[in-house]
C-alpha cells in the first residue's frame, strides 16, 4: 500500500489530485468490499478530515451536502419536506452500520444502477460539485452519471458537495424501495417522487425511478404531462406508457425486466397516491 | 408422561433436571466471547493458510505462478499438485458411508468452480491471501454442464445416505386410472448452500506423529478416524477440540477437502496452521442441497380418500461423487393410499458435491408433496385440513408396521385452533387485510424420522457428593450442553449444578454423530445409561454393606435422587453417595452406558417425529411482495427435555422454511458454472424482519418404544411442513399454484 494522505483543507487535498493518481476514500463500505488485493494500490487520499466537507448547510442558492456527510448526516439533518424522500432512502441504504460510514457523495461516485441515494437526489434536481486544481465546476447528477459504474469525474477531480437549488427544495416528497426481503437488500425497483401543489393545481412535479435501466432517470414527459393539472385525482392520471418508455430494465436474479416495468408503475402510483392524501382538504 | 424409568437399574428418576426450560448452560460464555470457535485458538508460532479457488467449473489448471506467490514478503509455502505430500488414503475414495470424495490438490483437473486449486502458507492472513492471488492460474477450460438440461443423467445407486432410490407399494396405475379426481404437480428446489454463522474452520498442529485439531465437527470420533486415515496414523494419535461449533446443520458432519489441506500444509511447514474459509469459499467446497426437479401425481376418490401417490424425484448431484436428495421418500410415511410409488433419478452437473444439509431430503420433498396434497384437496373441494384428516395413515404407509407413537392429529388440532383456521374460506383469493393485502392460509404436514446412532458415556460418581459424565456431544447451536447435561443429571440423581459434564472433544467416549436429529436421542440415553450404570455399582455396595440403613433393600428397592438413596419402601431410610462412597473408602465409582434402542422395537415399529404447521402470507396485489405474518406449528417429538431449547429449535426449522419457501437460491451462471451470489448480500436468509411472528407449539407425547427416554428429535422436522404452508398459503391468497421454490415475485406476475 502506498501513502495513506489525510489533508485538512479541500486545496491540500486538490493539490494532491492534481500531482498523482490517487484512490479517493470516504466511507469505504464499497472501497473495501470491492478491493480483492490484500491492500489498496497507490496512493490513498481521504477526505473525511477536510475541513467544511462533512456538513449539510443552505446558503444563498440552495443546499450543499458536504462531500464527506453520512446517510446518518442525512437522516439528522433538519430539512425541509422536499427532502423527505431523500432521508428514506438514506435508512434503506445497507443497514445502520453502513449507513454510519457510508457518503452521499460515494454512493453518486460508486454509480451503481440501483443506488439508493440517486432517485431522490435527481428529483431534488441534485447537481454535483466538482473540485479540481484548476477551479470547480458544477454539473446535473442526470449528467454526471453516465453508465453503471460510470461518472463524467475526471482525474485530478473529486466531488466537493451535492447541491440542492433553492427552486428545488419545494413540496413534498416520498421515496419506495421494493425489494426481496425486508432489510439489507438490494433494490429490484426504487421510485423517488417530489410533488409541489399549490392552490390544489401541480406546480411542479419531480418523479424518479432506480434500478430499472444503466442508470435511475427522470421521467420528464410524464412529469411534463402532469405539471399544471390538478391535485385532484392526479395518480389516474399515471401514463404507464410516458413511464415504459423511459426506462430500460434488465432481467436479472433478482426480477425480470417485464416485472420491474410494471412495478415501477405501481410504486409511483402508490407514492403519489400517498403525497394527494397528505396534500388534501380533511 | 412418566418419569420413573424401568431401566436395566430401575431406579432411577428421570424428570427432576429433564423437562426442565433451563437456560443455556453455555449462554454466558458466548454473548461474553469465552466460548472458543476453532478460529479462536491461536497457538505459538501459527501460520496462516488461504486456498486459491478455481475460477471455472470444469478443465484444468495449465499453470500457476507460484514464483510470484513464493517470492511475496512473509509467504512461507505454496502447496500445489506439483509438491503435494503423498496422503495415506485417496481423496478419491469412499472409505465409508460418511466420506465424501473431496478436494485435496490431487491433480490439476477442475471439477467445479471454488475448488481448491492450491494452498498458500504465510505468516499473516494478508500475506496469504495476497500469495493465493499471485497465482493468476491459467485453465484449460472444458464447457460447464449447469441445470438439468445440460447435466449428465443417471439412475443413482442409491438417495442419500444408503437409502433406497425406489419403493412400489400396491398398483398405482390402475389405483390412478380408476380415481375420480386426478392431479398433477411440478415443484422444482434449487441448490441451497450451507452458510453457518461459523464458516468451516480448522488449526492443525503437529507434534511427531501426534495431531490436534480444533474444528468444528459434528462427529468428532467418526472424523478422528477419518482424519487419521488420510494421514496414516492410528485414530488415537488424533486429538480433536470441538466445543463450540456456529452452526453445522450436516455441512460439519462430513469431512471437507480444505481441513485436509490444512493438515497437510501444517506438516509440511512443521508448524501449527489455521484455515478459514470465506464465505464466497462456502458456495463450493463445503457441500450443498442439491436442486431437485419433482413430479407428483395423486388420485382421490369421491370421498377425498386417496388411491394413488406417487412421487418423482430428480436430483442434481456433482461429476464425481452421489449424493442424491432422497426427496421422494418424503411420500413413503406421510399419508395412507393403498398404492404409493417413489423413484428417484440424478444428473450430474459441474458444482462441488451436495451433502445433507438440515432434513436432507425430508425438507425438498415435504416441500413438493405438500402442494401436490393440497392440490389434490382442492380437486375434491374439501378442506386441506380435513382432506388430510380424511387420509390420516393410521399405521405406517410404506411398511404396515405400527407407529411407535403417533400423535399428529393433536399437533393438527392444536396448531389450528391456535392459528385460528377454521374461519379459513375455501376458495383462494378471498381474504384482504386492512391495507389491501390479499391474504391467504395455507398448511403442510410435518414429519421426520427418529434415528439413533451409536454412542458412548462415562459417569463417575465422587466421593465430594458430584459427578463428572463424559461423551463427546456437539454443541452447533441446538443446546447439547444444556439438555444432554439435563439427561446426564437424572442419570445420576444429581441436581445438575452438581455435575461436571465434559463434552465436544475426543477426550471423551463417542456420541455419535449429532445429525439426524438424533443427538439427544443417541448421546443421551448413553448418559442416562452411563449414570444408571454408576448408580447401580453404588447401590450393590451400600445393600451388601449392613452397616447402610439401605442394607438389604435390593437393588430394585432403591430410587436414587438429588445424590441420595432411598429404600423405595421406607422414605425415611437413605444414604448420601458421598457417604457410601466413604464407607468403601473410595474416591469415585464409574460406569459406561451406550443407550440405544431395543432391536425388536427397530424391527416391529415405524418411528417419526410428527408435526403440522399453518401459515399466513400477505402479498402486495399489485407488486405481489410476499411476507409471512404468521406461522404456526405444533409438534410431537415424544419426550421433550428442554421445551425451551426445543421450542427455539422448531422455530430455527420453521424460519429456515421461510428461506426455503421465499429466499434462499445459489444461483449458478449457465456459462462459466460460478456462483453468481456467493455471498450473504446476494444468497438471501430472512432477516428478523422478515419472520416477524414464527410460534411452535409442542404436543406432549409418550413413545414408549423408541428408545428407552422415549425421546424423539426436533432439530429437522421444522423445515418439512413449513415451506408447503407457505406455498399453499400463496395459493390461497392469488389462486397461483407454485411450481418452483423460491418463490420469486415476478413469478406471480400474468
Amino acid at each position: 500500500m502506498g501513502a495513506y494522505l489525510q489533508p485538512d483543507t479541500l486545496d491540500e487535498a486538490l493539490g494532491i489530485l492534481a500531482r498523482e493518481p490517487v484512490t479517493i476514500a470516504a466511507g469505504c463500505t464499497d472501497l473495501f468490499a470491492a478491493t480483492e488485493s490484500q491492500s489498496l494500490n497507490g496512493t490513498v487520499l481521504d477526505v473525511t478530515r477536510i475541513e467544511g466537507l462533512r456538513r449539510i448547510a443552505k446558503d444563498a442558492t440552495g443546499w450543499r451536502i458536504g462531500a464527506a456527510s453520512t446517510w446518518s448526516d442525512v437522516i439528522a439533518a433538519d430539512l425541509p419536506p422536499a427532502f423527505d424522500m431523500l432521508k428514506q432512502a438514506a435508512r434503506e441504504v445497507g443497514s445502520v452500520q453502513i449507513q454510519n460510514a457510508g457518503t452521499v457523495a460515494g454512493n453518486i461516485c460508486n454509480a451503481s444502477p440501483a443506488a439508493d441515494g440517486v432517485p431522490p437526489l435527481l428529483s431534488l434536481d441534485a447537481h454535483v460539485e466538482i473540485g479540481a486544481k484548476g477551479g470547480p465546476r458544477e454539473v446535473p447528477l442526470a449528467e454526471f452519471l453516465t453508465a453503471p459504474r460510470a461518472t463524467v469525474l475526471m482525474p485530478g477531480e473529486m466531488v466537493t458537495a451535492i447541491r440542492i437549488p433553492d427552486v428545488s427544495d419545494k413540496g413534498e416528497s416520498r421515496f419506495s424501495k421494493l425489494g426481496a426481503r425486508k432489510y439489507l437488500v438490494i433494490s429490484i425497483v426504487m421510485v423517488a417522487a417530489r410533488l409541489h401543489v399549490q392552490d390544489g393545481f401541480v406546480r411542479d412535479i419531480a418523479l424518479s425511478v432506480g434500478a430499472c435501466g444503466p442508470v435511475a432517470t427522470r421521467l420528464a414527459a410524464l412529469e411534463e404531462a402532469l405539471r399544471g393539472t390538478p391535485l385532484a385525482g392526479l395518480p389516474d392520471r399515471l401514463q404507464p406508457d410516458l413511464i415504459a418508455s423511459a426506462l430500460t430494465p434488465i432481467t436479472d436474479m433478482r426480477a425480470s425486466d417485464e416485472y420491474r416495468r410494471e412495478a415501477a408503475v405501481h410504486l409511483l402510483r402508490r407514492v403519489l397516491d400517498d403525497l394527494t392524501l397528505m396534500r388534501s382538504p380533511v | 408422561m412418566p418419569d420413573t424409568l424401568q431401566t436395566p437399574a430401575g431406579h432411577v428418576r428421570l424428570g427432576s433436571n429433564s423437562g426442565q426450560p433451563m437456560t443455556r448452560r453455555d449462554g454466558i460464555a458466548k454473548v461474553t466471547g469465552t466460548a472458543t470457535y476453532a478460529a479462536d485458538n491461536r497457538p505459538d508460532r501459527l501460520a496462516h493458510a488461504v486456498f486459491a479457488s478455481a475460477g471455472i467449473a470444469r478443465g484444468r489448471v495449465v499453470s500457476l505462478n507460484v514464483e510470484a506467490a513464493k517470492s511475496h514478503p512473509e509467504v512461507i509455502e505454496v502447496i500445489t499438485p506439483d509438491n503435494r505430500p503423498a496422503l495415506h488414503l485417496d481423496p478419491d475414495g469412499k472409505s465409508h458411508p460418511f466420506s465424501w470424495r473431496i478436494e485435496a490438490l490431487q491433480d490439476n483437473t477442475v471439477r467445479y468452480a471454488g475448488q481448491p486449486i492450491a494452498l498458500v502458507v504465510a505468516e499473516t492472513l494478508e500475506a496469504a491471501t495476497e500469495g493465493a492471488r499471485l497465482l493468476a492460474p491459467e485453465y484449460d477450460t472444458d464447457p460447464a454442464r449447469i441445470g438439468f438440461e445440460n447435466g449428465e443423467a443417471y439412475d443413482p445407486p442409491a438417495v442419500g445416505i444408503g437409502g433406497n432410490p425406489s419403493f412400489s407399494k400396491g398398483d398405482f396405475d390402475t389405483g390412478f386410472s380408476n380415481s375420480e379426481h386426478r392431479i398433477g404437480a411440478s415443484v422444482d428446489t434449487p441448490a441451497q448452500y450451507h452458510n453457518a454463522m461459523e464458516p468451516h474452520a480448522i488449526v492443525a498442529e503437529w507434534s511427531g506423529d501426534h495431531l490436534t485439531i480444533d474444528t468444528p465437527n459434528q462427529a468428532i470420533h467418526l472424523a478422528r478416524g477419518a482424519f487419521a486415515g488420510y494421514f496414516g496414523i492410528p485414530p488415537e494419535n488424533v486429538t480433536l477440540r470441538s466445543p463450540f461449533i456456529g452452526g453445522g446443520f450436516g455441512s460439519k458432519a462430513i469431512l471437507v477437502g480444505p481441513q485436509i489441506l490444512a493438515i497437510m500444509a501444517a506438516r509440511m511447514v512443521d508448524r501449527p496452521v489455521k484455515l478459514v474459509l470465506r464465505r464466497d469459499q462456502m458456495f463450493g467446497p463445503v457441500q450443498h442441497r442439491g436442486a431437485t426437479r419433482q413430479k407428483l401425481r395423486i388420485g382421490t376418490d369421491g370421498n377425498g380418500l386417496i388411491k394413488a401417490l406417487e412421487h418423482e424425484a430428480t436430483a442434481s448431484t456433482s461429476s464425481f461423487d452421489d449424493f442424491i436428495e432422497g426427496a421422494g421418500n418424503a411420500s413413503l410415511n406421510m399419508y395412507a393410499s393403498p398404492a404409493i410409488v417413489a423413484r428417484h433419478s440424478a444428473v450430474r452437473v459441474d458444482t462441488g458435491t451436495p451433502g445433507p444439509m438440515r432434513a436432507p431430503g425430508e425438507a425438498s420433498g415435504s416441500a413438493a408433496l405438500e402442494i401436490a396434497i393440497d392440490k389434490a384437496a382442492e380437486a375434491v373441494g374439501m378442506d386441506p385440513l380435513e382432506f388430510r384428516l380424511r387420509n390420516y395413515a393410521e399405521t405406517d404407509p410404506a411398511s404396515g408396521k405400527p407407529f411407535s407413537a403417533k400423535s399428529l392429529r393433536e399437533c393438527y388440532e392444536l396448531a389450528a385452533q391456535k392459528f385460528g383456521w377454521s374461519d379459513r374460506p375455501l376458495a383462494p383469493g378471498q381474504m384482504r387485510d386492512e391495507n389491501g393485502m390479499l391474504v391467504g392460509w395455507g398448511m403442510g404436514s410435518a414429519l421426520f424420522p427418529a434415528p439413533m446412532f451409536a454412542a458412548q458415556a462415562r459417569a463417575t460418581l465422587r466421593r465430594d457428593g458430584t459427578a463428572l459424565v463424559e461423551t463427546s456431544g456437539a454443541d452447533m447451536g441446538q443446546g447439547a450442553w444444556t439438555a444432554l447435561a439435563q439427561i446426564a443429571a437424572d442419570g445420576v440423581g444429581l441436581p445438575v449444578d452438581r455435575i461436571e459434564f465434559m463434552s465436544g472433544t475426543t477426550d471423551q467416549p463417542d456420541a455419535g454423530v449429532a445429525g439426524g436429529s438424533g443427538h439427544t436421542a443417541s448421546a443421551g440415553g448413553a448418559l442416562f445409561e452411563a449414570g444408571s450404570n454408576a448408580v447401580q455399582k453404588l447401590a450393590d455396595l451400600a445393600t451388601a454393606d449392613p452397616e447402610s440403613p439401605l442394607f438389604g433393600a435390593g437393588n430394585t428397592g432403591v430410587e436414587a435422587r438429588e445424590g441420595r438413596l432411598f429404600r423405595a419402601d421406607d422414605e425415611s431410610r437413605s444414604e448420601s453417595y458421598a457417604d457410601i462412597l466413604e464407607r468403601a473408602g473410595l474416591e469415585r465409582i464409574d460406569a459406561m452406558g451406550s443407550g440405544g434402542r431395543d432391536p425388536a422395537n427397530t424391527e416391529a415399529r415405524a418411528m417419526f417425529s410428527h408435526g403440522a404447521v399453518f401459515a399466513e402470507v400477505k402479498i402486495d396485489p399489485d407488486l405481489f411482495q410476499i411476507r409471512v405474518s404468521r406461522l404456526i406449528g405444533a409438534f410431537a417429538a415424544g419426550r421433550i427435555i428442554n421445551p425451551h431449547l426445543a421450542k427455539s429449535q422448531l422455530t430455527g426449522g420453521m424460519i429456515w422454511g421461510i428461506g426455503f419457501a421465499l429466499h434462499e437460491e445459489g444461483i449458478h451462471d449457465l456459462r462459466s458454472g460460478r456462483p453468481l451470489n456467493a455471498d450473504l448480500a446476494g444468497y438471501h436468509v430472512p432477516v428478523n424482519a422478515d419472520a416477524p411472528h414464527v410460534e411452535a407449539l409442542l404436543v406432549d407425547e409418550d413413545d414408549p418404544y423408541v428408545n428407552a427416554l422415549g425421546i424423539k428429535g426436533v432439530g429437522e422436522i421444522g423445515i418439512t411442513g413449513s415451506v408447503g404452508a407457505i406455498a399453499n398459503a400463496v395459493w390461497h391468497a392469488t389462486g397461483k399454484r407454485i411450481s418452483s421454490y423460491p418463490i420469486h415475485i415476478d413469478a406471480l406476475l400474468s
